[in-house]
């Protein structure tokens, strides 16, 4: 009954307006739903974790898969702007900056299972910071040497399958980013 | 249909991509998501308090300070209501940007230099999104350069900032960072030697998201990749930036590495294969632009391997470009119905590649 999602059929030379997304709510497709009642066939595209597709699955009274915490938190609202619990699970963006702090774990569970957050993540205690990197007002400006790294990596790649014409290729690259440096080294380095 | 010029057509002053001698990188761009304290979210916003945004950005964005910092040539505001459907979509076109602009109206605007390459969208999901547009490659000054914009723009305006989830976005799953780095790469070898799934298997891992220009992974278009870094949060921008160099290095090895067994295989199918694409660009009456691409793609894997002559990929990928719906409906002098693009398609195709020929 459910086919993973391949391609929109009619598709073929037509551009869709916008991204394809769940009929339900704002997530991407991953499911084609086939229901077929008597000579009715109704056919839908839902997200992955549709609450929606789960009512239908296994029926209207175990919408929320499991975890009891979830469905005390179901009342929860932002009391700035009234984005609800329900609205943020179905993928709409959220209302403003408070959300933030009144959905808080809740919202690193929704990250994690969606996989929009490294895994290693997961681990970590969740009260410390997982945001790392510049704060408002810091500028910073990208050391030269991280793309050499990716070409030296990429260097020794090929050259472990002995692909020389390649590998000359990228040497040229390291070479003219090596000079570039040197030529531009004394510039000022704007870091507060 | 006619594309309307509005504004001293700032819109229509520039084409970065127009002369990109690239064979594989076709584009990069990297966008940074704000939001300003105290506001809402547009999603809640009313149409009042988005034009007090429009307004307060504008104003710190036009200003002469900003001009210096950020290095924008004499930026200016296009508001939303002010430009037609068309006139976004060439905005879409020309950023290859995977949003809808059709629904900005009075509230929303675009502010857009001479440069043809930066574009500021208010209140469009987050209240500023800042984007630059690069086809060098230059991923690092890229970012650079646009931190210096979006640096300036914070001086004048607090951004919505948590520690704990970085600068705040609409898309809980974009915070962070707010960083977007995404890059078009055009691996027309890999996908017609049918190995493009197992070379991403191999190097790409879940911090990236990778599809077709329509933003749909099932369906990739004229060979071209859309490579976006998956993860903003937990992270820093060095490490998404050279994460996405590291792995665009080793698909441009690849590719170019399997362009060069195309060329020593000089296998009959895959002359097959690029001759019927230069018989339908150069034959057909009436053509849509997936079918394009995707025939634009062959011919420059056969003018790689030399079985086309008479045109480089810096015609190819101009046409790659323009043969898209805005583009093209801007080059018309005349009003032309919907019906009739696709053969107005077909014209310029058959302009552009009237000196091609094939070798056999």
């Amino acid at each position: 009954m459910i086919d993973q999602f391949e391609n929109n059929g009619d598709g073929e030379n037509k551009l869709p307006d916008r991204p394809l997304e769940c009929s339900e709510c704002k997530k991407g497709i991953a499911v084609c739903y086939t229901e077929i009642v008597g000579d009715v066939i109704t056919r839908v595209s839902m997200c992955a974790d549709c609450p929606e597709l789960q009512r239908r699955l296994h029926g209207a009274h175990i919408h929320h898969a499991g975890a009891s915490h979830e469905e005390t938190a179901t009342g929860v609202a932002c009391g700035n702007c009234g984005t609800t619990l329900e609205s943020l699970r179905v993928g709409i963006p959220l209302g403003c900056s408070v959300c933030y702090e009144v959905f808080d774990d809740i919202l690193i569970d929704e990250l994690l299972s969606s996989e929009k957050i490294p895994e290693r993540l997961a681990k970590g205690k969740k009260t410390s910071p997982i945001h790392i990197g510049r704060a408002p007002g810091e500028s910073q400006e990208m050391n030269p040497s991280l793309r050499l790294l990716a070409l030296n990596e990429a260097l020794n790649e090929t050259l472990k399958k002995e692909d020389y014409e390649q590998a000359a290729l990228l040497r040229d690259q390291i070479k003219a980013l090596t000079e570039n440096k040197e030529s531009s080294q004394g510039k000022p380095h704007e870091n507060k | 249909m006619k594309i309307n010029e509005p504004q001293g057509s700032i819109l229509f002053q520039k084409k970065p991509w127009s002369n990109n001698p690239n064979p594989i990188w076709l584009a990069s761009t990297v966008t940074l998501l704000r939001n300003i304290e105290k506001f809402k979210f547009p999603g809640k916003l009313d149409d009042d308090r988005k034009k007090q945004i429009v307004s307060l950005v504008s104003k710190d964005l036009l200003a002469d300070g900003a001009t210096a910092v950020g290095g924008l040539t004499k930026p200016s505001l296009i508001k939303g209501e002010s430009i037609g459907a068309l006139e976004k979509e060439y905005l879409v076109e020309h950023f290859m940007s995977s949003h809808n602009y059709n629904e900005a109206g009075a509230g929303e605007g675009f502010i857009l230099d001479e440069s043809g390459e930066f574009l500021a969208t208010l209140n469009m999901n987050d209240h500023v999104h800042l984007q630059l547009l690069d086809i060098k490659g230059e991923l690092e000054n890229t970012w650079s350069r646009l931190v210096k914009i979006e640096t300036a723009l914070g001086k004048k305006l607090n951004y919505s900032y948590l520690p704990k989830f970085g600068f705040l976005t609409a898309d809980p799953t974009q915070c962070g960072t707010a960083l977007l780095v995404t890059v078009y790469l055009q691996v027309s070898g890999l996908v017609h030697m049918g190995i493009v799934d197992d070379i991403l298997e191999k190097i790409a891992d879940e911090s990236f998201y990778i599809s077709g220009i329509q933003g749909n992974p099932n369906e990739i278009i004229g060979d071209i990749l859309m490579i976006q870094n998956n993860y903003t949060l937990g992270l820093t921008e060095e490490n998404i930036i050279s994460s996405m160099r590291s792995l665009t290095t080793k698909l441009i090895v690849e590719e170019t590495s399997t362009r060069n067994q195309v060329k020593k295989d000089n296998s009959a199918d895959m002359k097959d294969k690029v001759s019927r694409a230069y018989g339908i660009l150069t034959h057909s009456y009436q053509i849509e632009s997936v079918e394009a691409l995707n025939a634009l793609s062959l011919l420059k894997l056969g003018a790689e391997a030399g079985w086309i002559s008479g045109i480089g990929n810096r015609e190819l990928n101009e046409l790659t470009f323009n043969c898209r719906r805005a583009h093209l409906l801007h080059e018309c002098t005349e009003k032309i119905s919907q019906e009739e693009i696709p053969h107005k398609r077909a014209e310029k195709i058959h302009k552009a590649l009237k000196e091609v020929k094939l070798l056999t």
